[in-house]
């Protein structure tokens, strides 16, 4: 039997304007960087990462999304992230946060990440309300899909 | 060691005729099928043409060492030569430059 490795990238889209939400789903973001895969490392780069290819998960408020590529061609992947300016029809960037070989690291990064943007965010909040409704919305991870 | 490879090669066509074989547009049938192989990042490279033939439909470039391989997939994989099915066959492959055998007053030496 052959072990199949795979990578996990963390990423972060940065919208060009400040947005609410991406309305942005995790089949259009895997289309989206297929496309830009095929475009930048052509045919061959595109048949070396779609097998085993797929956003894991996708945070339209938080703005971070795992991606799962195969270990052979996670660098076709993380090469194109930074060239990547249009996601979708909006302006925006990748910040490539943490690139794992478990979902579970990648889970812990993340988890740590956003805490660390909840004591930066937390100051500046006033009421205990908003605080709750803050810590929700950062914190909130279902991977159900 | 010059860093090059000199590639002699032979276009086939279906129909020869039907085409206009040119430097420049054979030049960039080569480039078109690597940029559409290896994309924007992996499919850059020089490539220079430094003999052509048009009556035998032969010529000899060179490349840097470093493509040769993709260049050798890219004109494999080549199924079309403007609009008309076709094939190229690689003759022989040296570091040093290579001339065609036969016929030396034919050549149009660039």
């Amino acid at each position: 039997m052959v072990r199949i490795k795979n990578r996990y990238i963390a990423v972060q889209i940065v919208p060009y304007t400040p947005t609410e939400t991406l309305r942005l789903n995790d089949h259009s973001l895997a289309k989206i960087l297929l496309q830009n895969v095929q475009k930048y490392h052509g045919v061959y780069g595109l048949g070396m990462i779609e097998q085993g290819f797929r956003v894991k998960y996708i945070n339209d408020r938080t703005k971070i999304a795992i991606i799962r590529c195969l270990h052979r061609g996670q660098r076709f992947v993380s090469s194109i992230l930074p060239l990547i300016t249009l996601i979708g029809d909006v302006r925006a960037k990748f910040r490539t946060l943490y690139i794992g070989a478990t979902i579970i690291q990648c889970n812990k990064f993340i988890v740590s990440h956003q805490k660390q943007f909840l004591d930066r965010a937390m100051g500046q909040m006033t009421s205990a309300k908003e605080r709750q409704d803050l810590f929700k919305r950062v914190m909130e991870f279902d991977m159900d899909r | 060691m010059s860093g090059y490879q000199y590639l002699d090669v032979k276009l086939k066509l279906r129909d020869p005729d039907s085409v206009t074989l040119t430097p420049v547009f054979l030049c960039g049938c080569i480039l078109n099928s690597l940029t559409n192989i290896f994309g924007e990042i992996g499919g850059q490279t020089t490539l220079e043409i430094v003999k052509f033939s048009s009556t035998d439909k032969r010529f000899i470039f060179r490349v840097s060492e470093d493509f040769l391989k993709r260049v050798r997939i890219a004109i494999s994989l080549i199924g079309y030569y403007q609009e008309v099915p076709c094939h190229f066959q690689v003759l022989s492959t040296s570091q040093k430059p290579l001339d065609f055998e036969a016929t030396p007053e034919e050549f149009i030496a660039f």
